[in-house]
């Protein structure tokens, strides 16, 4: 038994682990419970923050807003991904090139996609003004009910990319023998999609659909850069109204309140769409391989 | 293979609303700024001028890359020294702690980075590291370490049994397994870990954002941001810098386009 | 147990190995021993930004600058820290304040006690914006910046209008000239605090200095003054009217947005901080120079109770010494030095800068730019109250969610009412 490996070998990355990742997350829930400006120490309050989080109009909002770029994003991404991904995964030459286009987006820090769009859309220097026609009078980042769709999109094209390859790999993985003996039995294109391709791609789509709720749910350098999350609030989704009210109001204690707050829903919302899905039994099967 | 008519249709929307927005970006960054303000966004620069890249390069991007490539290699020299010894030991010790710390590892899965934000702030700067390439180094690489182990111990994994015994059987020490064994075997998850945690490195934001502040500790992202400022409404200044800050990446992306695309799926992919 | 404490000492041993080891790699920009060249910081202006370097750089500090909105987070965050600069770029009142009572802040009292010179050497009114509890905090270092309302003239002359000095006459001009296609009024409504700008003036004009002062002091009660809601109907109405066009709210101040409109005569009127001024000379100069930017103090409110002489916006801006400072005597040295430099002084007004210094007309009327800088001294000179901005005297917290309404106010989103309510509140 001495030639394996001890305890000593995994000790290090756990304990790194443990100091900048685990540990932040236990303060996280205890500042929670205090008062902290950020210059003096925390002071313990009590379950003041939370009293007042079930009571905040403001935060409410920020939940809703996300939870609405949560769906959006999911609503749009996942049938263009699927699309391209099971087009992108054929073997034929020009899809080959294409696709290494598609990934493009892929290479742009969102912190550069952000001003990419940001000074597109800008109402005044920007394309949709030089374009013109209608593009030009809609105010994609300046009109409150629209701004949140905004960023939809520009979620959308920095993520569909990579969406697209989990598809692509999933779809290539495919047994080709399936497809043969469908078309033996008649299936036409679209059913051999729904019939054979969806089903084999299930659990491909249960982890992007995580990724991008969780993905959502986290959001925040792109809204920072694009929108402040203005007009006003129309665009501060949650993980910017924690910010705010951390860096910019420095009122710390309450804001590690939403962050536990988002951090809850995050994993409860992973979890269900397991639990719904049976995704668990999948990852035991792979974890026993 | 017939043809898939939706899908196709699709992937042809998609590539201009791709290229269309890199090309104008490209463009822009080669116009002056009147001829920015002026002529069409689509048609190609007249009079192509290299002028932005040089006020970008004067404005500071040298160091703002340097700092970048500083973190990132630091982060991933800390994630495969780290992660590859912890690995071999899930895969392989029989310690029942190395497999409770590793579930505690994978729930690391779950926590974003940014409901930690304050707590991490709070302990960069009780150790005094605030405003340092230090503090965007750490919890960056800490936040990588669970994906990275996860990748590293499923392909350890895989590896049949029957050559870590045939190794033990030939008098091999455990570090001895590591070292001619398991390095070579882990190779291309490593190569995917690399390239994972580079990724996130390179274009991390929020610890960037709120750890530091200086110009000499200012890295990439943020330089971008700060750009914004600096240049105003000099649009093709400030896309001349985006383009520079994907260059790198864009050659990466050239040479070894497998290797990237497999690190940006890391453990979720197949 | 005996398991469990020895991975507590193994973690704990590994951590500090972990940080050493990575502190080993970090690059040169690590580590911020003592000693060295002291660290000073500033709000990003490509006008007086070199003036203020060669001068930090003169006493042996670096100058770190930063945007309008960043630096406000960035600074609380770094005084919080061990890192924190050792001077600092602040705006008085408030929110150095908060500073002082979190005891961070250096007593400069004893430095202007010293040297009496120094201290008669400014307006009184503006070195009383550092006075906290009456001991000062912090010593003038940038010049007086009232906010007025810019115009183009040209765009003016084609419309065959005058600057407007009442509240009607600028509405009247609103209407004219979106008549002509114009653009009334350019707005960075994308940055709360030049809304803030508007409903400060409309507030003093309508319910007198006190309405303010009272929410600073006594709180958030304060807000349900009847003058706070009269002040926000008079913001929707401008809002409503097209005042401000359709855009304003994605257009920014510090990206240029606003400003440039203006030089380019898309739009009419902005109003905005004395820096507009160099901020147009940096960035559209011809403009200037051809004499085509206008300015016009606020208008009066006929029937408010505010005095028409009131200003409100930046008596000056400060430089303050944090007490962890590892050099402080370097520190105090340059803070007592700087607007009592005849060098830096005369720099700042050949910038197109009014320092607030006593006894300036002379020199500025020799200066270029004399014209708007002699306008700029008199306005303030004749000014009984010097409204500080809002959002540097309340708190930071108090601050953030006023700016957080207004801008819902400016979009439409809340009523004057809810405004107020929401304030009032707390």
């Amino acid at each position: 038994m001495r030639q394996r490996p001890s305890f000593w070998y995994a000790a290090p990355a756990f304990a790194f682990f443990a100091l900048f990742a685990a540990l932040p997350m236990v303060l996280v829930v205890l500042l929670s419970f205090t008062s902290w400006d950020g210059l003096g120490t925390p002071q313990p309050n009590g379950v003041d923050n939370w009293a007042r989080l079930a009571d905040d109009g403001q935060a409410r909002d920020a939940v809703g807003r996300t939870a609405i770029l949560m769906v959006v994003s999911w609503l749009v991404q996942t049938p263009i991904a699927l699309l391209i991904g099971v087009w992108a995964a054929g073997r034929q030459r020009t899809r080959a090139v294409l696709s290494s286009i598609f990934f493009l987006p892929l290479l742009l820090s969102t912190a550069a996609i952000a001003l990419l769009w940001q000074v597109m859309l800008d109402p005044n220097f920007g394309v949709t003004q030089s374009i013109g026609g209608w593009l030009g009078d809609v105010q994609f980042l300046g009109n409150p009910s629209i701004v949140l769709y905004t960023v939809a999109f520009v979620i959308t094209w920095q993520y569909v990319p990579f969406h697209t390859l989990l598809y692509q790999g999933a779809a290539r993985a495919i047994p080709q023998t399936l497809y043969e003996a469908a078309t033996i039995d008649g299936a036409g294109r679209v059913r051999q999609f729904f019939h054979i391709t969806l089903p084999q791609l299930r659990y491909t789509v249960i982890t992007s659909s995580i990724l991008m709720i969780v993905g959502s749910l986290t959001t925040f350098d792109t809204v920072l850069i694009l929108t402040n999350g203005g007009p006003g609030a129309a665009s501060r989704i949650a993980p910017l109204h924690m910010y705010i009210t951390g860096f910019s109001g420095f009122e710390m204690g309450y804001a590690s309140t939403m962050a536990v707050l988002l951090v809850v829903v995050g994993t409860g919302l992973s979890l269900l769409v397991m639990r719904v899905t049976g995704f668990r039994s999948m990852t035991s099967q792979q974890e026993g391989a | 293979m017939k043809r898939n008519w939706p899908a196709g249709a699709s992937a042809l929307v998609w590539l201009v609303l791709v290229v269309g927005p890199l090309y104008f970006m490209v463009a822009a960054s080669l116009r002056g700024r009147a001829d920015y303000l002026t002529s069409s966004p689509l048609k190609p620069p007249e009079d192509p001028t290299l002028d932005n890249y040089r006020t970008v390069l004067d404005g500071g991007f040298g160091g703002y890359l340097f700092n970048n490539v500083v973190v990132t290699a630091a982060t991933v020299a800390i994630v495969v020294l780290l992660g590859v010894p912890a690995a071999y030991a899930v895969a392989r010790s029989p310690s029942k702690l190395v497999q409770r710390g590793f579930t505690l590892l994978l729930a690391g899965l779950a926590i974003p980075a940014q409901a930690t934000i304050i707590p991490v702030y709070l302990l960069i700067t009780r150790l005094n590291l605030y405003d340092s390439l230090t503090a965007i180094i750490l919890p960056t690489a800490a936040f990588a370490l669970p994906v990275a182990t996860l990748v590293l111990t499923n392909s350890l994994r895989d590896v049949p049994k029957e050559l870590y015994e045939a190794q033990t059987i030939d008098g091999a020490s455990a570090f001895g397994v590591l070292r001619y064994l398991v390095l070579p075997l882990a190779r291309p998850a490593i190569v995917t870990v690399v390239v994972y945690t580079a990724l996130n490195a390179w274009n991390g934001f929020l610890f960037p954002l709120v750890l530091t502040q200086s110009q000499s500790s200012r890295v990439l992202t943020l330089g971008l941001w700060n750009f914004q400022g600096q240049f105003g409404t000099n649009v093709p200044a400030l896309l001349a810098a985006v383009t520079l800050s994907v260059m790198p990446i864009f050659v990466v992306y050239l040479i070894g386009r497998r290797y990237l695309l497999s690190g940006l799926t890391a453990g979720f992919g197949k | 147990m005996f398991r469990r404490s020895r991975t507590h000492a193994l973690i704990t041993m590994v951590a500090m190995v972990a940080v050493a080891a990575a502190c080993g790699t970090s690059g040169p920009s690590a580590g911020s021993g003592g000693g060295g060249p002291f660290k000073v910081w500033a709000l990003q202006d490509p006008a007086l930004n070199p003036i203020e370097k060669a001068s930090a750089e003169g006493a042996g500090g670096t100058l770190e600058t930063f945007g309008n909105d960043p630096y406000k987070q960035k600074l609380r965050v770094a005084i919080g820290s061990p890192n924190a600069p050792d001077v600092f770029f602040n705006w008085g009142g408030g929110n150095l304040k908060e500073y002082v009572d979190a005891d961070k802040i250096v007593d400069l009292t004893p430095v202007l006690d010293e040297n009496p010179s120094l201290k008669s050497a400014f307006l009184p009114s503006v070195l009383d914006g550092a006075k906290i509890d009456g001991k000062y905090y912090g010593i003038p270092m940038r010049g007086m910046q009232p906010v007025v309302l810019f115009y183009n003239k040209d765009v003016f002359t084609a419309a065959g209008a005058t600057p407007p000095t009442t509240w009607d006459e600028l509405l009247a001009l609103v209407d004219k000239f979106k008549a002509a296609g114009v653009q009334p009024i350019s707005l960075a409504g994308s940055q709360a605090w030049t809304e803030l700008m508007w409903i400060e003036y409309l507030l003093d004009r309508q319910g007198g200095s006190d309405v303010f002062k009272n929410i600073r002091d006594k709180g958030p009660a304060g807000w349900k003054d009847p003058a706070v809601l009269q002040a926000a109907t008079k913001v929707k109405e401008l809002v409503d009217r097209g005042g401000f066009g359709t855009n304003y709210a994605s257009v920014g101040y510090d990206v240029g947005g606003a400003s440039t409109i203006l030089a380019q005569g898309k739009a009419a009127m902005h109003l905005m901080g004395s820096w507009e001024y160099t901020n147009q000379l940096q960035q559209s100069p011809d403009f200037v120079k051809n004499g085509k930017l206008g300015w016009v103090a606020f208008p009066t409110l006929p029937g408010g109770k505010g005095q028409p002489g009131t200003v409100v916006g930046n008596s000056s801006n400060y430089y303050s010494i944090t007490k962890s400072s590892k050099s402080v005597d370097a520190a105090k040295k340059f803070v007592a030095s700087g607007l009592n430099d005849e060098k830096y002084v005369q720099s700042l007004i050949d910038a197109g800068d009014v320092p607030a210094v006593v006894g300036m007309k002379e020199k500025l009327a020799k200066a270029p730019n004399s014209e708007y800088t002699t306008w700029i001294y008199e306005l303030v000179e004749k000014a009984t109250v010097f409204q500080l901005s809002w959002d540097q005297d309340l708190t930071a917290d108090q601050s953030t969610k006023m700016l957080t309404q207004l801008q819902e106010l400016f979009l439409g989103k809340v009523t004057p009412q809810a405004f107020v309510d929401a304030l009032a509140a707390g």
